[in-house]
């Protein structure tokens, strides 16, 4: 993949070059990704917009939804990396639940949205009167049809499996943390047993020392798997609820043509 | 217009003239190969433009230099049957005095080589030109075209706003004159129809609610429900309107319209009421368990989450 991504890189660099002599603004302030249901919010997509804000700090991802936008609402959004997020990405690339405490980042407030406003220059308004007799009509009023809500079901159910694996995860490290933390308490009680034992026969006794670095520490587990899931599962939430409300609205209207 | 080309010499030599800064062999064998050839043309009957080709040129014409009156560029689409779709466009650095005109050939090939990576669907179908005189220079551009595909498609927007409109042609190139005499090309107009994809027809609806203003993208689908209803209502209004007129005497009765008012009416589907009240129902209960299923799911999210602050 490293041959695709210096494809990518000379493609951008001639692109820029172009552009410039065309008097076109070259300047790079972010990047732009279409999704599916909102599936975009995963690892990638967190590195992508964590290169460009080291670059630039004004940097936003913009994304783009096709399957809503067909259905009749122009859909395109604007997200940046919370300042907090940000600072612990920098430091670590598996956040621990240490650091999440400490900069209190819950699985909210990890992107932050910024809104977006669209404005147009006067002439290409002018371009749109002449075009206002060219519309045709889109296809807004289809029924919520089973197969959307499907999808978003299913993909539903695959962020929950995906953070009841975190969980497990998370549960055997505290499992080990918690042995880890028996067998030091075990291996202290004995040396102070056989401390005493020598004490009473006599012999000096054995020095006690610090048992932490016999027994390694189990690694921390990274959090930010389980921060995304959380997240991706609570915009298809999002996304199944106003489509719902719709769906409502919409089905009231059939029966009233059918009636 | 017409251009008169005196001899197949005298035309390759007034195009060297022009070509100079950007020539070289390649591009020179190939224009003579084009002027040699007689590339077979493809018949074109329609150009359909998609709408984001018109706004990138709008925008090519706000950007362009001072002392350029009017700016060039490629279009790129693809061709099907008699029809060309142009889907994209890019602006081409191109300088234009009262004696020469020269553009940058290698850019333009060059950037088209780069949305082939993109999208290999599209290759070049044509350029364009903002304002709508139509010269000499532009069948020397027309020329260089004629190299990338066979029936290049001109199109011009007239950006300066002669006649208060902003008037859109598209035009392609035809042989005239006598075999072996004097020969030349004529420039003659092609239907065109400005249509785009849904996506595009959305974006289109959502810049004309603008106006001029600055506007936030609203996914609140509830809103837009309320807004369509509206204008179904209206369009309904006006159609009942006609027909009343037309059962009164009033207006003169049209067998298409009638049709036509007849396939929409018969679009509901006819069924008994208990049926239709099923239907509705078990659909509408599947909806509000999702509601209530997803309602309970986020709950538990925003649980878990401080929790996760707490331990």
């Amino acid at each position: 993949s490293s041959g695709i991504n210096a494809e990518y890189g000379e493609y951008m660099l001639e692109m820029e070059r172009s552009l410039r002599q065309v008097n076109i603004d070259y300047q790079q302030v972010g990047f732009y990704q279409s999704t599916y249901l909102n599936t975009h919010c995963d690892r990638n997509f967190l590195d992508s917009v964590f290169d460009y804000l080291e670059e630039m700090n004004e940097a936003i991802a913009l994304i783009y939804d096709p399957l809503k936008t067909k259905l009749g609402n122009l859909c395109i959004r604007a997200f940046k990396l919370s300042l907090a997020a940000f600072e612990l990405y920098k430091e670590d690339k598996d956040f621990t639940a240490l650091m999440l405490r400490d900069k209190s980042l819950t699985y909210q407030n990890l992107f932050k949205e910024i809104p977006v406003v669209v404005k147009n220059s006067t002439l290409t308004n002018v371009l749109m009167c002449e075009l206002d007799k060219v519309q045709d009509n889109t296809s807004f009023f289809t029924l919520p049809t089973s197969s959307y809500l499907e999808k978003s079901m299913q993909l539903l159910l695959g962020g929950l499996d995906e953070i009841n694996q975190d969980l497990q995860k998370l549960n055997m490290h505290q499992r080990a943390v918690y042995k880890q933390q028996t067998q030091i308490m075990k291996h202290a009680q004995e040396r102070k047993d056989e401390n005493s034992g020598r004490e009473k026969n006599g012999l000096k006794p054995l020095p006690e020392e610090d048992f932490t670095k016999m027994f390694k520490a189990p690694p921390p587990v990274g959090r930010l798997e389980s921060l995304l899931s959380a997240n991706r599962i609570a915009s298809h939430c999002e996304m199944i609820e106003e489509h719902v409300k719709s769906g409502i609205g919409k089905l009231y209207l059939a029966d009233s043509f059918m009636s | 217009g017409i251009n008169a080309e005196y001899g197949k010499q005298w035309y390759q030599r007034r195009v060297r003239g022009v070509l100079n800064y950007y020539t070289n062999y390649y591009y020179k064998s190939n224009l003579r190969m084009a002027t040699e050839a007689r590339a077979v043309a493809l018949p074109v009957r329609k150009v359909i433009i998609h709408p984001v080709v018109l706004f990138n040129i709008v925008d090519n014409y706000e950007r362009r230099h001072d002392n350029n009156k009017r700016v060039i560029g490629s279009l790129l689409g693809r061709y099907d049957k008699g029809v060309v779709i142009v889907t994209e466009s890019f602006a081409v650095p191109h300088q234009e005095t009262e004696e020469e005109v020269s553009m940058d050939m290698e850019y333009a090939m060059r950037i088209g080589e780069l949305q082939k990576k993109v999208n290999t669907n599209m290759y070049t179908v044509g350029w364009y030109s903002s304002g709508i005189v139509i010269n000499e220079y532009s069948s020397l551009i027309h020329a260089f075209y004629k190299c990338q595909c066979p029936t290049p498609v001109h199109l011009t927007i007239d950006t300066v706003m002669k006649d208060q409109k902003m008037k859109i042609n598209t035009h392609i190139t035809l042989p005239i004159g006598v075999k072996n005499g004097t020969e030349g090309c004529i420039f003659t107009p092609v239907p065109y129809s400005i249509h785009g994809a849904e996506a595009e027809q959305v974006s289109l609806k959502f810049f004309q609610q603008l106006r001029g203003a600055k506007k936030t993208p609203n996914f609140n689908d509830q809103e837009q429900i309320i807004t369509s209803c509206d204008d179904m209502i209206s369009q309904i209004n006006i159609v009942l309107t006609h027909i009343k007129k037309v059962l009164a005497g009033d207006a003169p009765a049209d067998k298409e319209l009638g049709r036509q008012i007849m396939e929409v009416v018969q679009a509901v589907p006819n069924l008994d009421s208990d049926t239709i009240t099923n239907m509705l129902n078990s659909h509408m209960q599947d909806l509000l368990a999702v509601e209530y299923l997803t309602y309970l799911t986020r709950q538990q999210l925003a649980v878990s989450a401080r929790l996760n602050q707490i331990l």
